[in-house]
């Protein structure tokens, strides 16, 4: 079943400047298979307790990327608790500590939801995101990524 | 950032050989400096600490003898998250 479902368009600029509009297949060459998603957590259901308000927000599908990351401050703000800290590697410095959260996340659009248990805060949102969607998450999904045409369909 | 869960992983690592004789491949809840039950998944482990503990953090791990794998994302440790090519497209 088909979750979501782009094809990517975009503008650049013409050697003299000019505005001109990138065929799909370059936009998606160029930007990468982003979606909308929505993030939540319902850990909490069953208590009747508050829920963290969800928050949506562009992810990016990352087939290079084991575990799928959320947006460490996003996390915070949401109120999500921490459940474990793993060591990130870095090439340009030292590896860090970084907390870990579980989450659900959706498609916007889609009814379908799916548990991430344990998703690695990051710094994301100066990169214009709030999740980056890892192969945990992949793992239960078809994604189809048609170069040519520039569309990409993921389906669970 | 501050370590989150200072307690927690210091009983884990601290009681990691008993733990590992006894629960290898198991999923462990820990607050503080107690061991609260031991799970066969990760979901059955996040439920219970959700249902005692709220919105309070707690850890759960999974008990293994090697240490927990350094996790390597590509795309943020080498900062190559929104690189573009340099060649015209």
């Amino acid at each position: 079943m088909p979750i979501l479902h782009v094809q990517y368009d975009g503008q650049g600029q013409s050697p003299d400047g000019k505005t001109v509009k990138i065929p799909p297949a370059a936009a998606l060459r160029q930007h990468g298979p982003v979606g909308i998603g929505q993030l939540f957590s319902d850990q909490l259901l069953q208590q009747g307790s508050q829920l963290p308000k969800p928050v949506s927000g562009n992810a990016l599908i990352d087939t290079g990327a084991s575990t799928t990351c959320i947006d460490d401050a996003v996390a915070k703000t949401m109120g999500i608790p921490v459940i474990d800290v793993v060591t990130m590697a870095s090439a340009s410095y030292a590896s860090t500590q970084q907390n870990v959260y579980s989450i659900q996340m959706q498609i916007v659009g889609s009814p379908i939801r799916v548990e991430v248990p344990n998703a690695t805060g990051a710094s994301l949102q100066t990169q214009g995101i709030v999740a980056l969607i890892g192969r945990d998450y992949l793992q239960h999904c078809t994604l189809h990524y048609n170069g040519i045409t520039g569309q990409i369909t993921l389906s669970i | 950032m501050p370590a989150m869960l200072e307690k927690e992983r210091k009983f884990f690592d601290k009681n990691k050989a008993k733990l590992v004789a006894e629960h290898v491949g198991k999923f462990v809840l820990v607050k503080d400096s107690i061991l609260i039950g031991v799970f066969n998944t990760i979901e059955e482990a996040i439920s219970e600490g959700a249902r005692r503990f709220g919105l309070q953090s707690f850890l759960v791990r999974q008990v293994n003898e090697a240490p927990t794998p350094e996790i390597n994302i590509p795309a943020l440790t080498l900062g190559i998250l929104n690189a573009n090519s340099t060649r015209p497209i």
